[in-house]
């Protein structure tokens, strides 16, 4: 587990470079508050305060928070302007609100890495996996789920989890509701539960008490912290609206978080009633349910795969569909390859089809033809005419910019291939 | 295929979806118009072979690095294409066969998309929506070439 998070996050980090050293620096943090309770609402903050949505971020935390063990975490980066020491809740509002644009993401991954490791041991009942409603958010769910999903696999080793979710240090955020709840309901199970937890769970009742929760579960009730704010700040995706449910019918007595009429934008893992709670059972479900989502947004992507159901008819159909496009665009090189169109109306007229086709989105039509105003690319010289008409044609630039156009197109150096990262 | 689409993504502010469509567009036309240009005498096949290249190697480009699949068709050109300079036309025999009696849907997967085959389920489902949508796109532009057609097309 520890390998996969490390190389996920490397996958990650690659992704969102700025965003990774962001997190890196507040995951070596996390790596030095562990064992703090302080270090949950450090956790918070740094959660609440990190603006980028990204998986990327996430997991540079998750590991820290997570991971007794430093080896796992991926330290990198410059450190967060949080503070190392003992992270409180009043010193992270003014640290988090500044950068807290809107990645509940962010918060919901923490929430629910930090979710897990209290539900290993506790006869919990339910635990609601919100997802994040807008699709264009599902490729950074999921992998901001994968990352929870790695967390949750090393839940069992994390104790301080419960200390770095039980304190809902950010103010604005939505997820303190959702951390709140969830946490309320997860330190108390973990303290019945969860024996191992015990120092965790000393301080991190303590941490729970400073905060009241609205949530109400079957055990012992929490004092609350300011929930409601941020209950109402979340959103529930229909994927949370789902286990919802299905947690509220099972866990109507277990006093799961139906009450928050808010549903978060994030995943919170709740064992529902009656179903095995030990890590590895929320994990793989999870697991499931990421892969469920991920199902669908395939599903509107493949036309006409609405009506089907299941799994493995939905992977055929997928699968058909990749080798029917991709045996298309073979049979569209064929046919290109024997068109051999004039040289002038391929480039110029193509482009200008193109461009008007895919500009019927675009808003700046100006703006994208800029990019190739001034590509670097290395043109044979018979070309550059070529492009330049075709562009000029596009884009109708002044006569002093097609030579400008002119003199850079000859003189851009040529990209290697290979500086892309292979 | 003679790259001539080196560039990198230039685009500071590409749009919502993910490879610019602008950027594939110029990209695709610009290695076609020189395919074209280089090898008017060589068989279909073989520029057929070149512009489905093309076509590979401006959708990834325009992809760009973040994405898995993107990577790994850059680097399967890359690596092709030394390998033909080096090795004359050699087939990619070296690649061992793996066996096919167990042919679960998943590997079926990460045999189509480029990139998966080392990648965990999940995150092969979302490489392979991205790359159906980039896919698709990339189908579309082509599409559109040929229905422009050329003054002597067929």
């Amino acid at each position: 587990m520890d390998t996969n998070e490390n190389n996920k996050f490397e996958l990650e980090k690659n992704h969102g470079n700025h965003l990774s050293n962001h997190s890196s620096g507040i995951s070596d943090h996390w790596q030095f508050n562990t064992s703090t309770s302080s270090m949950a609402a450090g956790l918070m903050n740094l959660v609440t305060s990190s603006p980028y949505p990204s998986a990327s971020e996430m997991e540079p935390f998750t590991p820290g928070l997570w991971n007794h063990h430093a080896a796992n975490c991926v330290p990198i980066g410059e450190p967060v302007a949080v503070s190392s020491g003992g992270m409180l809740p009043s010193t992270v509002p003014g640290i988090s609100s500044p950068r807290l644009p809107h990645f509940p993401a962010e918060t919901a991954l923490v929430e629910r890495a930090a979710r897990f490791p209290c539900f290993s041991g506790g006869n919990f009942s339910g635990m609601n996996l919100l997802f994040r409603p807008s699709e264009s958010m599902v490729p950074y769910t999921n992998a901001m789920e994968d990352v929870t999903e790695i967390q949750l696999g090393k839940t069992e080793m994390n104790t301080t989890v419960q200390n770095g979710v039980l304190l809902p240090v950010d103010n604005a955020s939505v997820n303190r509701g959702l951390i709140t709840n969830q946490i309320d309901c997860e330190s108390r199970e973990a303290n019945f539960t969860k024996g191992g937890q015990e120092g965790n769970t000393d301080s991190s009742d303590a941490a729970r008490n400073s905060s009241p929760k609205k949530r109400r579960t079957t055990q012992e009730e929490v004092k609350r912290g300011p929930q409601s704010s941020s209950e109402t700040t979340k959103e529930t995706t229909e994927g949370k609206q789902k286990v919802d449910q299905n947690s509220s019918e099972h866990s109507g007595k277990n006093g799961k978080y139906s009450s928050e009429a808010a549903k978060g934008d994030y995943v919170h893992v709740r064992a529902r009633r009656g179903q095995a709670t030990n890590s590895h059972s929320l994990a793989e479900r999870v697991r499931r349910e990421k892969i469920s989502e991920r199902m669908k947004y395939l599903q509107e992507l493949v036309p006409g795969c609405s009506k089907v159901t299941g799994k493995a008819v939905m992977l055929d159909e997928i699968i058909n569909y990749v080798q029917s496009l991709q045996s298309q665009v073979e049979f569209l090189s064929m046919k290109l390859a024997a068109v051999n169109p004039q040289p002038e109306f391929s480039t110029e007229g193509l482009l200008a089809k193109n461009l008007l086709h895919s500009h019927g989105g675009c808003s700046s039509a100006t703006g994208l033809p800029q990019e190739m105003i001034y590509p670097q690319v290395s043109l044979y010289p018979s070309q550059q005419g070529l492009m330049h008409s075709a562009i000029s044609a596009i884009i109708n630039p002044s006569e002093a910019l097609r030579r400008d156009m002119n003199a850079q197109l000859s003189t851009t150096s040529v990209y290697k291939e290979s500086s892309l990262q292979v | 295929m003679k790259s001539s689409t080196r560039n990198p993504n230039p685009n500071p502010d590409t749009p919502r979806f993910g490879p610019s469509k602008l950027m594939v567009a110029f990209r695709f036309l610009r290695a076609l118009t020189l395919v074209h240009r280089t090898a008017p005498n060589s068989s279909n096949a073989a520029r057929s072979r070149r512009i489905q290249r093309a076509a590979f190697a401006s959708m990834a480009y325009s992809a760009g690095p973040r994405r898995a699949w993107s990577r790994a068709l850059l680097w399967r050109l890359h690596f092709h294409r030394a390998r033909r300079l080096c090795a004359g036309r050699s087939r990619a025999a070296g690649v061992p066969r793996r066996p096919s009696t167990t042919r679960s849907p998943a590997d079926e997967l990460r045999r189509l998309v480029p990139g998966g085959t080392g990648m965990d389920y999940c995150s092969l489902l979302e490489e392979t929506a991205d790359y159906i949508r980039c896919l698709s796109e990339q189908v579309k532009l082509m599409q559109s070439v040929v229905d422009s057609g050329g003054p002597r097309g067929r």
